[in-house]
C-alpha cells in the first residue's frame, strides 16, 4: 500500500509540472479561439532547453549559476513534504508544513538574488516585488495551515488536511478558497502576474529569470510548474473526500481529476480577468489572511464543545 | 584556586598589562593572550556543569553593606558563560586586525583591550553572582565598559552623541531595575536571590509589579521595542566587532537577567506568559520592519537584534505558558527553543556584523546605496554574509532554522488545552512566519544591493577580503553555521542542563529524560530536510554538467534591448524597500526633501529620502512641542469621534485596573 502511494506521488511529481501548463495554456487558447499547443507542450521546450548552451552575463558571480540549482533542489524537497494525494506526503513528519514552507523560502532567496546579481534594472524591480508580496504571502499561508492543523486536531501535512467537527463544513471551503488564492501569488498566475507577458512593467516571476538560458532556464520553468503542482495537489487533497489509504488507485484518479480541474479553473481566471494593478496585491493577500483568520476563529470553537 | 578565580585575575592583570605595555602591537598581543587564558579556564570550569555535574558554589567576604557574596554558576549562567567568553575572545582577535591602521598612530590600543577584557569580567561577575548589589556592579561595569568601547572614534560628534544616548538609556533601565531591587528587598530584607526567590514565588500584586520592573529593564537592555532607540545609533556608530559584542553577546545579559528571575519566581502566571508573548512579538515585528528601511549595513543589523532578541523572548513567553499550564512538553520547547535561538543569534549576528566591518574597512562606507558588486572582490566575506543572512531569516540548512523550528513546534504544540489558547498561538506562529518573510525580504536587499550587481559609486572602486586575523573570525562562525544548523545535538546538549532546570520548577516526579528528549525527537527530521536539500544542490550541479552541450558564454546582462546599460540604473536599496514601506507609512515614517523640477527649462533638482525611528522621532516631537501637542489633543478630542472613542475607552479601562487592583482581583 505504501509502495503503491510513494510510486503514484513520484509519478504525479514527474508528470504534472508539465501536464498543469499545458492544460493551462490550452484552456485559454480555447476561450481566445484558437486550437492551442499540445498538452505536453511543456515537456517539449523543456527537452529543447537542456540541449542549449547557457549564456551568463558578465556581471554575474557564483550566486547566478547557484541559484537555478538551489530552486529547483528546494522545490524537489518540498515536493516531498507536501501532501501531492491525499494521505500522502513521501516522509510525514510533525510540522513537516512549517519546513515546506522555509524549504521554499531558501529557494525564493537565491531566485531573487540571482535577479539582483544581473545587476539589471528590470531584474531588480522583480526582485523586489517577489521579496515584497511573498512577505504578504507567507503569513496568510501559516494561517491557512494553522488553521486545518487546529481543526484536524493533527500536525503533519497530510493528515491536517482532513479537518473534522461540526464546522467543517464551513473550514474546508474557507481555506480552500485561501489556498486557490493562495495559488495565484505563489505560482505567479493572474490576477496577480501575468506569465504571459515579457513587459518588465507588469511582471513579476518572467522578469526574474530573464538573463536564465538553455538548462538554467528549463529548470527555473520546471521549478515553477512544480511549484503550481504542489499547491495544486495541496488543494486537491483538501477536497479529496476519499481516503488514500482504504481506496489508493481511487483516492489518486480523484487529486488527478481535481488538479486538472483546479488547472481548468485557473485557465478561466487567465481568461477572463485582467491583472491587477501592482498596489493591490498585498491588499488580496490580506484579504487571503482574513479569510484565513475567520476560518480560525470557526476551528478555535471545535475544542470546546467536542 | 578554582578556575573562575585564576580567570579573573587573568583578566585584570590583561588589562593592566595591556595598556603599560609599550608599543601597540604587543598591547593586543597581551589583551588577547589574556582573553585566550581566562576564555580557557571558564570552560574548564563551566562545561563539566553543562554536563550534568552539580552547580559551582563559592563564597567570597565583602565589607559592609554585602557582606557575603554568594557566588553560584547554575546551567543557566554556565551556558551565556559558554558562549560569552569565546565570542568575545573571537572579537578581540577580529579587532586585532580592524584596528590595524591605528597601529602605527599614537593612541593607545591597549586602552580597548582593557575594556573588552572589562566586559569580560562583567560576565564572570553577571552570571554568577546570587547577590542583588553585586548584581547591580557587574551590570554597571559591563554598560560603562560597553559605552567606551562604542566611543571608539570619539572625536566624531556623531559617535559622541550616540554613545551618551546609549549612556542615559542604559541608565533609565538601571532604574528600574533598582527600582524592583528595592522592592524585593522592602519584602525580604536581603539582597540574596535565594531570599527573593522564597517572596517571588507566591503570587500577588506585589510580584506582578515587580515582574513587570524587571522585564522593563532587562527589555531595554537588550533592546526590545520601544525601548531600542539607542541601539540602531550606538551599532552604527561603534567599532564592528564592538557591534558584534554587543548585539550578539553583551546585550544577551537582559534575556539572562529575565531567565534568572523566571528560575526565582518558579510559578509564573498565565497572564505573565501571554504579556512576554505579546511583548516579544511586538519587538520582533517592529524591529525587523526597520530592517526593511535602513541603508546603513549595521544599522540594519542592529534593528534585527531588535527582532531577535523578541523571537527568542516568544519562545521564553511560550515557556511560562508551559509553566502555568503544567504542561512539560511546552515548557521544553519554549526554553529549549528560545536558549537556542539566544545561541544561536550569537553566532550569526556576530558573523554578520564581522562581514560588515569588512566591508567598512574595505569601501570606508557600509552605505547599501552608494556600495555594490562587492562579491567579485571580496568573495570570502561575500560567502560569509550570505550565508548568515540566510542563518539570519531562518531558513534551512543553517541554524537560525533550528531554533525558530522549536519554536514553531511549540506554537502549534496538540497538547495545549482549550481552542482559544491554541488559536491565540496560531496566529502568533501567523505573526512569526511574516517576521521570517521580512527578515528574508531585508537580507535579500542587504546582500543583493551591496555584493551583486555592478558598483554604484565610481569612489569605490578598491576593496578586498580582509587580513587573516578578521577572516579567521569569519570562518570559525560560519562554520559554527554548519554544526548548529546540521548537528542540532550539539546545540541541543548546550542548552540541555539550562532547559531542565525550568522543567524541574513545576514537575517533580517527572520523567526528565523523556522530556528533555523531546526537542532532539522534532528536530531529527529536519535535519534530513536540510541534508537533502543540500544533496540535490550537489547533484543537480553535476547533472547541469553533464547536460550542457558546451562551455557556457558569457555576454553582458540583458537590457531589454538597450545596449548603454548604467549602473547608476540599478534597483537602489530605496527603490527595493519603497514599495512595502509604503504600507507602513505610520511604523516608517519617511521624510522628504525634495525640489522638483519646474517649466520647460528645470533649473537644478533633486530628492532625498530619510526613513526615521518612529518612536524616537515621537519621542523628539513631544519633546519639542510636548505641551502644545497634548494641548491640541485636549482640543480636538470632543470634535473628533474616533480621538473621543480612544479616549474614552482608554479612561474604562483605567478605571477598571484601577478597581480591580484595588479589590486585588476580586470583585
Amino acid at each position: 500500500m505504501i509502495v503503491a502511494s510513494l510510486l503514484l506521488h513520484l509519478l504525479g511529481l514527474v508528470l504534472l509540472p508539465f501536464l498543469l501548463p499545458g492544460v493551462i495554456n490550452r484552456v485559454k487558447a480555447w476561450w481566445g479561439g484558437r486550437r492551442g499547443a499540445p498538452f505536453l507542450q511543456p515537456f517539449w521546450d523543456t527537452r529543447r532547453l537542456l540541449g542549449k548552451q547557457p549564456v551568463y552575463s558578465d556581471v554575474t558571480t557564483l550566486v547566478f549559476r547557484l541559484a537555478p540549482l538551489v530552486v529547483l533542489a528546494t522545490t524537489l524537497v518540498a515536493a516531498t513534504l507536501a501532501p501531492m494525494l491525499p494521505g500522502g506526503g513521501l516522509l510525514p513528519f510533525p510540522n513537516d508544513f512549517v519546513a515546506f514552507a522555509y524549504v521554499l523560502g531558501l529557494g525564493r532567496i537565491f531566485l531573487t538574488l540571482a535577479a539582483l546579481d544581473t545587476g539589471s534594472p528590470f531584474e531588480g524591480m522583480g526582485a523586489a516585488r517577489e521579496a515584497t508580496f511573498s512577505v504578504f504571502a507567507e503569513p496568510a499561508l501559516f494561517i491557512v495551515l494553522g488553521t486545518l492543523a487546529l481543526g484536524s486536531g493533527h500536525s503533519t501535512f497530510a493528515e491536517l488536511m482532513r479537518p473534522h467537527g461540526w464546522q467543517a463544513f464551513l473550514v474546508t471551503p474557507l481555506c480552500a478558497l485561501a489556498l486557490f488564492l493562495l495559488l495565484q501569488i505563489e505560482c505567479a498566475r493572474l490576477p496577480v502576474d501575468d506569465p504571459t507577458t515579457h513587459l518588465e512593467l507588469t511582471m513579476i516571476h518572467e522578469v526574474l529569470i530573464l538573463d536564465h538560458s538553455g538548462p538554467d532556464l528549463a529548470m527555473m520553468q520546471y521549478a515553477a510548474s512544480l511549484k503550481l503542482t504542489l499547491y495544486a495537489g495541496m488543494l486537491a487533497a483538501l477536497l479529496n473526500p476519499i481516503a488514500l489509504d482504504q481506496q489508493p488507485l481511487l483516492a489518486a484518479l480523484v487529486s488527478f481529476v481535481l488538479m486538472l480541474a483546479i488547472a481548468v479553473v485557473v485557465g478561466l481566471f487567465e481568461s477572463l480577468l485582467a491583472r491587477f494593478r501592482m498596489r493591490l496585491i498585498p491588499q488580496f493577500a490580506v484579504v487571503i489572511a482574513v479569510i484565513g483568520f475567520a476560518a480560525l476563529v470557526l476551528a478555535t470553537i471545535q475544542p470546546e464543545l467536542g | 584556586m578554582s578556575p573562575l578565580h585564576a580567570a579573573t585575575l587573568f583578566l585584570l592583570l590583561g588589562a593592566i598589562a595591556c595598556i603599560v605595555v609599550p608599543g601597540n602591537g604587543r598591547r593586543a598581543a597581551v589583551g588577547i593572550a589574556s582573553q585566550v587564558a581566562a576564555t580557557l579556564l571558564v570552560l574548564i570550569a563551566v562545561v563539566p556543569v553543562l554536563a550534568h555535574q552539580p552547580a559551582i558554589i563559592a563564597q567570597l567576604t565583602w565589607s559592609y553593606p554585602v557582606d557575603l557574596i554568594l557566588l553560584r554558576i547554575d546551567g543557566l549562567g554556565a551556558l551565556f558563560l559558554a558562549f560569552s567568553m569565546p565570542l568575545t575572545l573571537l572579537g578581540a582577535v577580529y579587532a586585532h586586525g580592524y584596528l590595524q591602521p591605528f597601529f602605527k598612530t599614537d593612541r593607545n590600543i591597549g586602552v580597548h583591550y582593557a575594556l573588552l577584557n572589562l566586559v569580560s569580567i562583567s560576565y564572570l561577575i553577571i552570571y554568577s553572582v546570587e547577590n542583588a548589589m553585586v548584581f547591580l556592579l557587574g551590570w554597571e561595569i559591563a554598560a560603562l565598559a560597553a559605552w567606551l568601547l562604542v566611543i571608539w572614534d570619539y572625536r566624531n560628534q556623531k559617535v559622541r552623541f550616540a554613545g551618551f544616548n546609549y549612556l542615559v538609556s542604559t541608565h533609565l533601565g538601571l532604574l528600574f531595575l533598582i527600582t524592583a531591587f528595592l522592592i524585593l528587598f522592602s519584602q525580604t530584607h536581603s539582597f540574596d536571590f535565594s531570599q527573593f526567590g522564597v517572596f517571588l514565588r507566591a503570587p500577588g500584586m506585589t510580584r506582578n509589579v515587580t515582574f513587570l520592573l524587571l522585564v522593563a529593564s532587562f527589555g531595554l537592555k537588550s533592546a526590545f521595542f520601544p525601548m531600542h532607540t539607542w541601539l540602531p545609533r550606538a551599532h552604527a556608530a561603534a567599532p564592528a566587532h564592538v557591534s558584534a559584542l554587543m548585539s550578539g553577546v553583551i546585550h544577551k545579559a537582559g534575556l539572562y537577567g529575565l531567565l534568572r528571575f523566571t528560575l526565582l519566581i518558579a510559578t509564573p502566571d498565565e497572564w505573565m506568559g501571554w504579556f512576554l508573548i505579546a511583548f516579544a512579538l511586538l519587538s520582533a515585528v517592529t524591529g525587523v520592519m526597520y530592517t526593511v528601511v535602513q541603508r546603513d549595513l549595521k544599522r540594519l543589523l542592529g534593528y534585527s537584534s531588535t527582532e531577535n532578541v523578541g523571537i527568542a523572548c516568544l519562545g521564553f513567553g511560550l515557556g511560562y505558558l508551559g509553566l502555568a499550564w503544567h504542561n512539560p512538553t511546552l515548557v521544553v520547547l519554549g526554553f529549549a527553543g528560545g536558549l537556542l535561538h539566544v545561541l544561536h543569534h550569537a553566532v550569526f549576528k556576530c558573523l554578520l556584523f564581522y562581514a560588515a566591518g569588512a566591508v567598512y574597512s574595505a569601501t570606508h562606507s557600509v552605505d547599501i546605496e552608494r556600495l555594490g558588486g562587492l562579491a567579485r572582490k571580496m568573495p570570502h566575506t561575500a560567502i560569509a554574509f550570505l550565508l548568515g543572512g540566510i542563518a539570519i531569516a531562518a531558513l534551512p540548512p543553517l541554524n537560525g532554522f533550528v531554533s525558530e523550528f522549536l519554536l514553531y513546534s511549540g506554537l502549534f504544540d496538540d497538547s495545549v488545552l482549550g481552542g482559544q489558547n491554541r488559536g491565540l498561538l496560531v496566529l502568533a506562529a501567523t505573526v512569526l512566519a511574516f517576521v521570517g518573510a521580512v527578515s528574508a525580504f531585508s537580507i535579500t536587499r542587504a546582500f543583493g544591493l551591496t555584493f551583486l550587481g555592478s558598483p554604484r559609486d565610481p569612489e569605490i572602486h578598491e576593496a578586498h577580503d580582509p587580513v587573516l586575523s578578521m577572516r579567521s573570525a569569519l570562518y570559525v562562525l560560519t562554520a559554527l553555521l554548519f554544526v548548529f544548523g546540521l548537528v542540532p545535538q550539539v546545540g541541543l546538549a548546550l542548552v540541555e542542563v539550562p532547559t531542565s532546570q525550568f522543567i524541574a520548577l513545576t514537575h517533580r516526579g517527572l520523567d526528565v529524560a523523556r522530556v528533555l528528549a523531546v526537542p532532539l525527537a522534532v528536530l531529527q527530521p529536519i535535519v534530513w530536510v536540510s541534508v537533502s536539500v543540500l544533496l540535490l544542490i550537489g547533484v543537480l550541479a553535476a547533472l547541469r554538467k553533464w547536460a550542457m552541450p558546451a562551455p557556457a558564454a558569457i555576454h553582458r546582462t540583458w537590457g531589454c534591448g538597450y545596449t548603454e546599460p548604467l549602473p547608476r540604473a540599478q534597483y537602489t536599496g530605496a527603490s527595493f524597500s519603497g514599495h512595502l514601506a509604503g504600507y507602513y507609512k505610520r511604523l516608517l515614517p519617511t521624510k522628504l526633501d525634495r525640489h522638483m523640477p519646474e517649466g520647460p527649462f528645470p533649473a537644478e533638482a533633486h530628492l532625498r529620502t530619510h526613513t526615521v525611528d518612529a518612536v524616537e522621532d515621537r519621542m523628539f516631537e513631544v519633546l519639542n512641542t510636548g505641551e502644545d501637542s497634548l494641548a491640541m489633543l485636549a482640543e480636538k478630542a470632543p470634535l473628533t469621534p474616533r480621538i473621543a472613542f480612544a479616549l474614552g475607552l482608554v479612561v474604562l479601562v483605567a478605571t477598571v485596573a484601577i478597581v480591580l487592583a484595588g479589590t486585588g482581583g476580586r470583585l
